[in-house]
Protein backbone atom coordinates (compact mmCIF):
# COMPACT_ATOMS: atom_id res chain seq x y z
CA UNK A 1 0.00 0.00 0.00
CA UNK A 2 2.91 2.34 0.67
CA UNK A 3 4.06 2.18 -2.92
CA UNK A 4 0.73 3.13 -4.37
CA UNK A 5 0.66 6.83 -3.39
CA UNK A 6 4.21 7.38 -4.70
CA UNK A 7 3.34 6.00 -8.10
CA UNK A 8 0.24 8.11 -8.25
CA UNK A 9 2.23 11.24 -7.51
CA UNK A 10 4.66 10.41 -10.32
CA UNK A 11 1.81 9.90 -12.74
CA UNK A 12 0.33 13.23 -11.81
CA UNK A 13 3.63 14.95 -12.48
CA UNK A 14 3.93 13.35 -15.88
CA UNK A 15 0.39 14.35 -16.73
CA UNK A 16 0.98 17.94 -15.66
CA UNK A 17 4.13 18.11 -17.83
CA UNK A 18 2.24 16.71 -20.78
CA UNK A 19 -0.60 19.13 -20.24
CA UNK A 20 1.84 22.02 -20.17
CA UNK A 21 3.57 21.10 -23.45
CA UNK A 22 1.32 21.54 -26.43
CA UNK A 23 1.60 20.88 -30.12
CA UNK A 24 2.30 24.03 -32.11
CA UNK A 25 2.85 24.76 -35.73
CA UNK A 26 5.01 27.55 -37.06
CA UNK A 27 4.35 28.62 -40.64
CA UNK A 28 6.65 31.33 -41.99
CA UNK A 29 7.59 33.30 -45.07
CA UNK A 30 11.28 34.00 -45.65
CA UNK A 31 12.51 37.04 -47.53
CA UNK A 32 13.10 36.12 -51.23
CA UNK A 33 16.38 38.06 -51.29
CA UNK A 34 18.10 35.08 -49.60
CA UNK A 35 19.97 33.07 -52.26
CA UNK A 36 18.66 29.52 -52.66
CA UNK A 37 21.88 27.95 -51.36
CA UNK A 38 21.47 29.75 -48.02
CA UNK A 39 17.88 28.67 -47.44
CA UNK A 40 18.81 25.35 -45.74
CA UNK A 41 21.07 27.27 -43.34
CA UNK A 42 18.27 29.69 -42.38
CA UNK A 43 15.92 26.73 -42.02
CA UNK A 44 18.48 25.02 -39.75
CA UNK A 45 18.77 28.16 -37.62
CA UNK A 46 15.01 28.28 -37.11
CA UNK A 47 15.00 24.62 -36.08
CA UNK A 48 17.80 25.29 -33.63
CA UNK A 49 15.89 28.24 -32.18
CA UNK A 50 12.87 26.00 -31.60
CA UNK A 51 14.91 23.23 -29.99
CA UNK A 52 16.87 25.73 -27.85
CA UNK A 53 13.56 26.68 -26.20
CA UNK A 54 12.77 23.05 -25.43
CA UNK A 55 10.75 22.32 -28.55
CA UNK A 56 10.64 18.77 -29.90
CA UNK A 57 10.12 18.63 -33.66
CA UNK A 58 7.32 16.42 -34.99
CA UNK A 59 7.33 17.16 -38.69
CA UNK A 60 8.34 19.98 -41.02
CA UNK A 61 8.86 21.02 -44.59
CA UNK A 62 11.79 22.81 -46.23
CA UNK A 63 11.05 26.40 -47.28
CA UNK A 64 9.98 26.48 -50.92
CA UNK A 65 9.73 29.48 -53.18
CA UNK A 66 6.09 30.35 -53.83
CA UNK A 67 4.37 33.27 -55.55
CA UNK A 68 2.40 35.29 -53.02
CA UNK A 69 -1.31 35.85 -53.60
CA UNK A 70 -0.79 39.57 -52.97
CA UNK A 71 2.14 41.94 -52.47
CA UNK A 72 3.43 42.12 -48.91
CA UNK A 73 5.23 45.03 -47.31
CA UNK A 74 8.01 44.81 -44.77
CA UNK A 75 9.79 47.74 -43.22
CA UNK A 76 13.40 46.84 -42.43
CA UNK A 77 15.90 49.51 -41.34
CA UNK A 78 13.49 52.28 -42.40
CA UNK A 79 13.25 50.87 -45.93
CA UNK A 80 9.88 49.77 -47.26
CA UNK A 81 10.23 46.59 -49.25
CA UNK A 82 7.56 44.97 -51.39
CA UNK A 83 7.56 41.23 -51.98
CA UNK A 84 5.69 39.18 -54.56
CA UNK A 85 7.47 35.90 -53.89
CA UNK A 86 8.73 34.27 -50.71
CA UNK A 87 10.04 31.01 -49.31
CA UNK A 88 7.21 29.29 -47.46
CA UNK A 89 8.05 26.65 -44.85
CA UNK A 90 6.47 25.20 -41.76
CA UNK A 91 7.35 23.02 -38.80
CA UNK A 92 5.33 21.24 -36.17
CA UNK A 93 6.68 20.77 -32.67
CA UNK A 94 5.72 20.32 -29.04
CA UNK A 95 6.71 23.04 -26.62
CA UNK A 96 5.85 24.30 -23.16
CA UNK A 97 3.09 26.86 -23.35
CA UNK A 98 5.13 29.38 -21.32
CA UNK A 99 8.07 29.20 -23.77
CA UNK A 100 5.98 29.98 -26.83
CA UNK A 101 5.85 33.69 -26.01
CA UNK A 102 9.65 33.79 -25.89
CA UNK A 103 9.75 32.11 -29.29
CA UNK A 104 7.31 34.67 -30.68
CA UNK A 105 9.41 37.57 -29.35
CA UNK A 106 12.54 36.14 -30.95
CA UNK A 107 10.81 35.55 -34.26
CA UNK A 108 9.44 39.10 -34.22
CA UNK A 109 13.03 40.40 -34.31
CA UNK A 110 14.17 38.13 -37.15
CA UNK A 111 14.88 40.25 -40.24
CA UNK A 112 14.72 37.23 -42.56
CA UNK A 113 11.05 36.58 -41.89
CA UNK A 114 8.37 38.53 -43.73
CA UNK A 115 5.58 37.00 -41.65
CA UNK A 116 4.99 34.01 -39.45
CA UNK A 117 2.01 32.23 -37.96
CA UNK A 118 2.05 30.32 -34.67
CA UNK A 119 -0.89 27.97 -34.23
CA UNK A 120 -2.00 25.30 -31.82
CA UNK A 121 -2.55 22.13 -33.78
CA UNK A 122 -2.82 18.34 -33.50
CA UNK A 123 -0.04 15.77 -33.57
CA UNK A 124 -1.47 13.79 -36.47
CA UNK A 125 -0.41 14.56 -40.00
CA UNK A 126 -3.19 16.77 -41.28
CA UNK A 127 -2.21 16.80 -44.95
CA UNK A 128 -1.74 13.07 -45.68
CA UNK A 129 -5.39 12.28 -45.03
CA UNK A 130 -6.43 14.94 -47.49
CA UNK A 131 -4.11 13.73 -50.24
CA UNK A 132 -5.93 10.44 -50.03
CA UNK A 133 -9.16 12.29 -50.65
CA UNK A 134 -7.68 14.11 -53.61
CA UNK A 135 -6.63 10.78 -55.14
CA UNK A 136 -10.22 9.62 -54.98
CA UNK A 137 -11.46 12.82 -56.53
CA UNK A 138 -8.99 12.53 -59.40
CA UNK A 139 -9.80 8.94 -60.24
CA UNK A 140 -13.22 9.61 -61.73
CA UNK A 141 -12.23 12.10 -64.45
CA UNK A 142 -9.18 9.97 -65.39
CA UNK A 143 -11.38 6.95 -66.01
CA UNK A 144 -13.64 8.94 -68.32
CA UNK A 145 -10.71 10.43 -70.23
CA UNK A 146 -9.19 7.00 -70.85
CA UNK A 147 -12.41 5.75 -72.36
CA UNK A 148 -12.77 8.74 -74.71
CA UNK A 149 -9.16 9.52 -75.62
CA UNK A 150 -8.69 6.72 -78.20
CA UNK A 151 -11.52 7.93 -80.42
CA UNK A 152 -11.14 11.68 -79.90
CA UNK A 153 -7.42 12.33 -80.50
CA UNK A 154 -7.17 11.73 -84.31
CA UNK A 155 -10.28 13.84 -85.01
CA UNK A 156 -9.02 16.62 -82.76
CA UNK A 157 -5.94 17.40 -84.86
CA UNK A 158 -7.94 18.07 -88.01
CA UNK A 159 -10.51 20.07 -86.11
CA UNK A 160 -7.80 22.16 -84.48
CA UNK A 161 -6.20 22.83 -87.89
CA UNK A 162 -9.54 23.97 -89.26
CA UNK A 163 -10.17 26.17 -86.25
CA UNK A 164 -6.74 27.76 -86.58
CA UNK A 165 -7.34 28.40 -90.31
CA UNK A 166 -10.67 29.97 -89.48
CA UNK A 167 -9.06 32.19 -86.86
CA UNK A 168 -6.29 33.30 -89.22
CA UNK A 169 -8.85 34.09 -91.93
CA UNK A 170 -10.72 36.37 -89.52
CA UNK B 1 -22.82 19.50 -52.46
CA UNK B 2 -25.56 18.56 -50.04
CA UNK B 3 -23.49 16.61 -47.54
CA UNK B 4 -20.70 18.08 -45.46
CA UNK B 5 -17.47 17.71 -47.48
CA UNK B 6 -15.22 17.32 -44.45
CA UNK B 7 -17.17 14.63 -42.63
CA UNK B 8 -17.81 12.81 -45.91
CA UNK B 9 -14.06 12.64 -46.54
CA UNK B 10 -13.17 11.99 -42.90
CA UNK B 11 -11.20 15.22 -42.44
CA UNK B 12 -10.97 16.01 -38.75
CA UNK B 13 -8.57 18.93 -38.82
CA UNK B 14 -8.86 21.55 -41.54
CA UNK B 15 -5.32 22.61 -42.40
CA UNK B 16 -4.55 26.11 -43.66
CA UNK B 17 -1.77 24.71 -45.90
CA UNK B 18 -4.12 22.55 -47.95
CA UNK B 19 -5.00 25.23 -50.47
CA UNK B 20 -6.56 22.87 -53.01
CA UNK B 21 -9.32 21.98 -50.58
CA UNK B 22 -9.77 25.51 -49.28
CA UNK B 23 -10.12 26.87 -52.83
CA UNK B 24 -13.29 24.83 -53.33
CA UNK B 25 -14.97 27.00 -50.76
CA UNK B 26 -14.06 30.35 -52.31
CA UNK B 27 -16.20 32.07 -54.92
CA UNK B 28 -14.57 33.57 -58.05
CA UNK B 29 -13.84 36.84 -56.29
CA UNK B 30 -12.15 35.09 -53.37
CA UNK B 31 -14.91 35.34 -50.78
CA UNK B 32 -15.77 32.44 -48.50
CA UNK B 33 -18.91 30.66 -49.72
CA UNK B 34 -21.94 30.34 -47.48
CA UNK B 35 -22.56 27.03 -45.75
CA UNK B 36 -26.03 27.12 -47.26
CA UNK B 37 -24.41 26.75 -50.66
CA UNK B 38 -21.77 24.16 -49.75
CA UNK B 39 -23.60 22.11 -47.09
CA UNK B 40 -20.71 22.35 -44.60
CA UNK B 41 -21.77 21.93 -40.96
CA UNK B 42 -21.62 24.97 -38.70
CA UNK B 43 -18.71 23.55 -36.73
CA UNK B 44 -16.68 22.82 -39.84
CA UNK B 45 -17.66 26.15 -41.40
CA UNK B 46 -16.08 27.97 -38.46
CA UNK B 47 -12.90 25.89 -38.70
CA UNK B 48 -12.85 26.36 -42.47
CA UNK B 49 -13.20 30.14 -42.14
CA UNK B 50 -10.25 30.20 -39.72
CA UNK B 51 -8.14 28.03 -42.02
CA UNK B 52 -8.88 30.28 -45.01
CA UNK B 53 -8.03 33.38 -43.01
CA UNK B 54 -4.71 31.88 -41.89
CA UNK B 55 -3.90 30.93 -45.48
CA UNK B 56 -4.72 34.48 -46.59
CA UNK B 57 -2.41 35.94 -43.96
CA UNK B 58 0.50 33.87 -45.26
CA UNK B 59 -0.21 34.80 -48.88
CA UNK B 60 -1.32 31.30 -49.90
CA UNK B 61 -4.80 32.54 -50.81
CA UNK B 62 -5.87 35.99 -51.98
CA UNK B 63 -8.03 38.37 -49.97
CA UNK B 64 -9.61 39.66 -53.19
CA UNK B 65 -9.42 38.44 -56.76
CA UNK B 66 -9.56 41.45 -59.03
Amino acid sequence: MEFMPEEEVKDEKEISEDANSKVYELGYLLVPTIPEEDVPAVYGNLKELVSSLGGVAISDEMPKKIPLAYAMLKVAANVREKFNTAYFGWSKFTMDSDKILELKKKLDLDPKLIRFLLLKTVKENTIAAKRFVRGEMHKRPVMRKNGDSGAVVPINKEEIDKEIDALIAV
Amino acid sequence: MKQDYFSANNIKYIDYKDIEILKRFLNPSGKIMSHKRTGVTSKNQRALANAIKHARFLGLLPFVVK
